[in-house]
């Protein structure tokens, strides 16, 4: 049964979240050096394919176990750009896939990138190679082919749970060097402890940005940082309301309430 | 823009708007159930979903098929990984049959019961277009009667021995037949008490009594009968594989977590920066705090502790939190205005 979350404060809210992505999309259009802070994992993005390049051994892309999700899209624009860069520099790009729906999704990526750069002879579907739908099936499955493999590079993006370890390990034990992304704090941990860089929550959905300067994306990712100021401004404004309530006594409501205020 | 974009554009639009208006809007809007199909367009989802587990299956039959056909690196490996898949499709696909067949083998025991009610009910609201009740009832004695006879034939067609003597299944299955055969003496008596004749007072409490019955039969049936079949050996293999191999390799993966935690730790806790430095401090200090002969030490490492844990470990988990529930927002609308798949259009040079 639906619940009414219609009411003048959730649309105010929406519009102040909505509203800047919009504005500096269309920015990003007309402007287009657009200033976005340099984050060393999405850097080592390109250091870690050359060295796979240089190496002369395979890359893995991993998007653990995230389901079709917009997580999964932000992660499908980064893989785009990987697999332009392995069709590039003709190195082999092992997919393992945990989903056969994001396996499906991740296939067509994959060979866009392969596309776009001209070279999609070289793109081989056996690459993208399924596990496992059981998260620990996958993860066994995921080390034996890092150790088969022998790759030089990993990547370890989207959503993980506690197979997170055992799939960071596994390219540690090879020598691998690693980029691991994941809105998951708990998850994040572990990839600090193993991977050479981590992206750590929102930095994966500014990754596909920073690296393909897309205006779409590049617009979207200001805007949203302009959107977290709202969080911001609410957080201040909801705390300093309930620390007079709680010095003074007085009942003033706080933003919940008026965001929950009946429209009608 | 082609067709084919443009239909996927505007499904996503409207699934979008749908979804969206759905979590927004009550019920019911201006005398509108607009949930009215929810739950019928959530399971059309699913099957859109349960149509890519094909996908899988290729993707493992091509990629493994090839390496054994073609006699590649790791074609024993490959050939053991589709062995035991349809080793597994095979006795799945066998267990979910039996379960079939048991449930079927009562089906018109059931059906009965609830024609039994059912006629009731109709003589009650005066239903237009059946048969008198006292007819309709001696219908259902006489199905009911042959049912129960082929019931009570399978059932004692059933091999009991497979059971060993001494085991606790075996003196269930004995309740079981005892309860079995006091049912189907009850149901011979129900049916023997319904109405076939037209009278002044028509009297209904026999058909709720054969509706009981009947259902208390078709319970105990199944029920015997899922205790033989834990027996056989077809569910034996499925346990052996499933329960025996499965989750145990699924439990020994999930083991290794421990000793690889202890190596991350290594690696993290070592001196090498100011930060790391601080990390160490933290997590020795969340350590003391966990054990419970730090109190022996010092009492103040329990209140470090969650202090650390409750204020900065909090604070840093909801700043990454809503970072990233805001970005998945954005994606979300730029997914459901198409606006995303620009970026994967556009090749754009590197």
């Amino acid at each position: 049964m639906a619940v009414e979350h219609a009411t003048a404060g959730v649309l105010i809210f929406m519009l102040l979240l909505v509203l800047p992505v919009f504005y500096f999309i269309r920015r990003a259009f007309k402007e287009s050096d657009l200033y976005v802070r340099r984050i060393a994992g999405i850097g080592a993005i390109d250091e870690a394919v050359g060295r796979a390049a240089e190496m002369g051994r395979p890359i893995s892309f991993s998007t653990g176990i995230t389901p079709v999700s917009p997580t999964l899209y932000a992660v499908l624009g980064v893989l785009y750009y990987v697999a332009r860069k392995a069709a590039l520099f003709k190195n082999r790009l092992i997919l393992p896939q945990n989903d056969p729906q994001v396996m499906a999704i991740a296939e067509d990526v994959m060979r866009d990138g392969y596309r776009a750069e001209g070279r999609l002879s070289a793109f081989d579907p056996k690459n993208i190679i399924f596990l496992s739908e059981e998260q620990f099936a996958f993860a066994a499955g995921y080390m034996g082919l890092i150790h088969r493999e022998q790759v030089a590079t990993a990547f370890l993006f989207g959503f993980f749970a506690a197979e997170s370890l055992i799939l960071a390990e596994a390219g540690q034990q090879v020598g691998a060097m690693q980029v691991a992304a994941s809105e998951s704090p708990e998850q994040v941990a572990f990839f600090i402890c193993t991977c050479d860089y981590t992206l750590i929550g929102e930095e994966l959905y500014a990754a596909a940005a920073y690296l393909t300067r897309e205006p779409v994306q590049l617009g979207s990712l200001l805007g949203q940082d302009r959107a977290k100021l709202v969080f911001f401004i609410m957080i201040i404004v909801g705390v300093t309301i309930a620390t007079i309530n709680s010095f003074t006594g007085w009942q003033m409501h706080n933003l919940g309430w008026y965001i929950r205020y009946p429209l009608w | 823009m082609n067709y084919r974009k443009f239909i996927i554009r505007l499904f996503t639009f409207l699934g979008g708007i749908y979804f969206f208006l759905e979590f927004v809007l009550p019920g019911k809007v201006a005398g509108v159930q607009i949930d009215q199909y929810h739950d019928q367009i959530s399971r059309g989802f699913i099957v859109v979903g349960a149509m890519a587990v094909g996908l899988g299956l290729i993707n493992l039959l091509m990629v493994h098929g090839s390496k054994i056909i073609f006699r590649r690196k790791g074609a024993i490996n490959s050939l053991a990984l589709l062995s035991g898949l349809f080793l597994m499709m095979f006795v799945s696909g066998s267990v979910w049959l039996a379960d079939l067949n048991r449930a079927n083998s009562v089906r018109k025991i059931t059906s009965l019961a609830s024609f039994a009610e059912r006629i009731a009910q109709d003589y009650q609201i005066k239903k237009k277009g059946v048969k008198p009740y006292y007819v309709r009832n001696q219908l259902l004695k006489d199905a009911a009667f042959k049912a129960l006879n082929e019931l009570d034939n399978s059932v004692n067609k059933l091999d009991l021995s497979r059971l060993p003597e001494s085991s606790t299944d075996s003196t269930l299955l004995k309740s079981l037949k005892r309860d079995f055969t006091v049912a189907m003496m009850e149901s011979d008596n129900a049916l023997a008490k319904l109405q076939v004749s037209e009278s002044d007072k028509p009297d209904f409490s026999a058909n709720n009594k054969v509706k009981q019955s009947l259902q208390t039969v078709a319970f105990l049936s199944r029920e015997i009968k899922s205790v033989l079949y834990r027996y056989s050996t077809i569910r034996r293999i499925y346990t052996l594989l499933f329960d025996g191999l499965f989750v145990s390799l699924g439990s020994a993966m999930f083991s290794l977590l421990g000793f690889y935690i202890a190596a991350a730790a290594y690696r993290a806790f070592r001196i090498k920066s100011a930060e790391s430095t601080l990390m160490l401090l933290a997590a020795l200090l969340v350590m003391l705090g966990q054990i419970p002969f730090s109190i022996w030490i010092w009492d103040g490492f329990t209140d470090i502790r969650l202090w650390l844990l409750s204020v900065p470990n909090t604070a840093a988990f909801r700043a990454i939190k809503i970072g990233a529930a805001v970005a998945g927002l954005v994606m979300a609308i730029r997914m459901w205005l198409s606006i995303e798949s620009e970026s994967f259009e556009r090749g754009t040079e590197l």
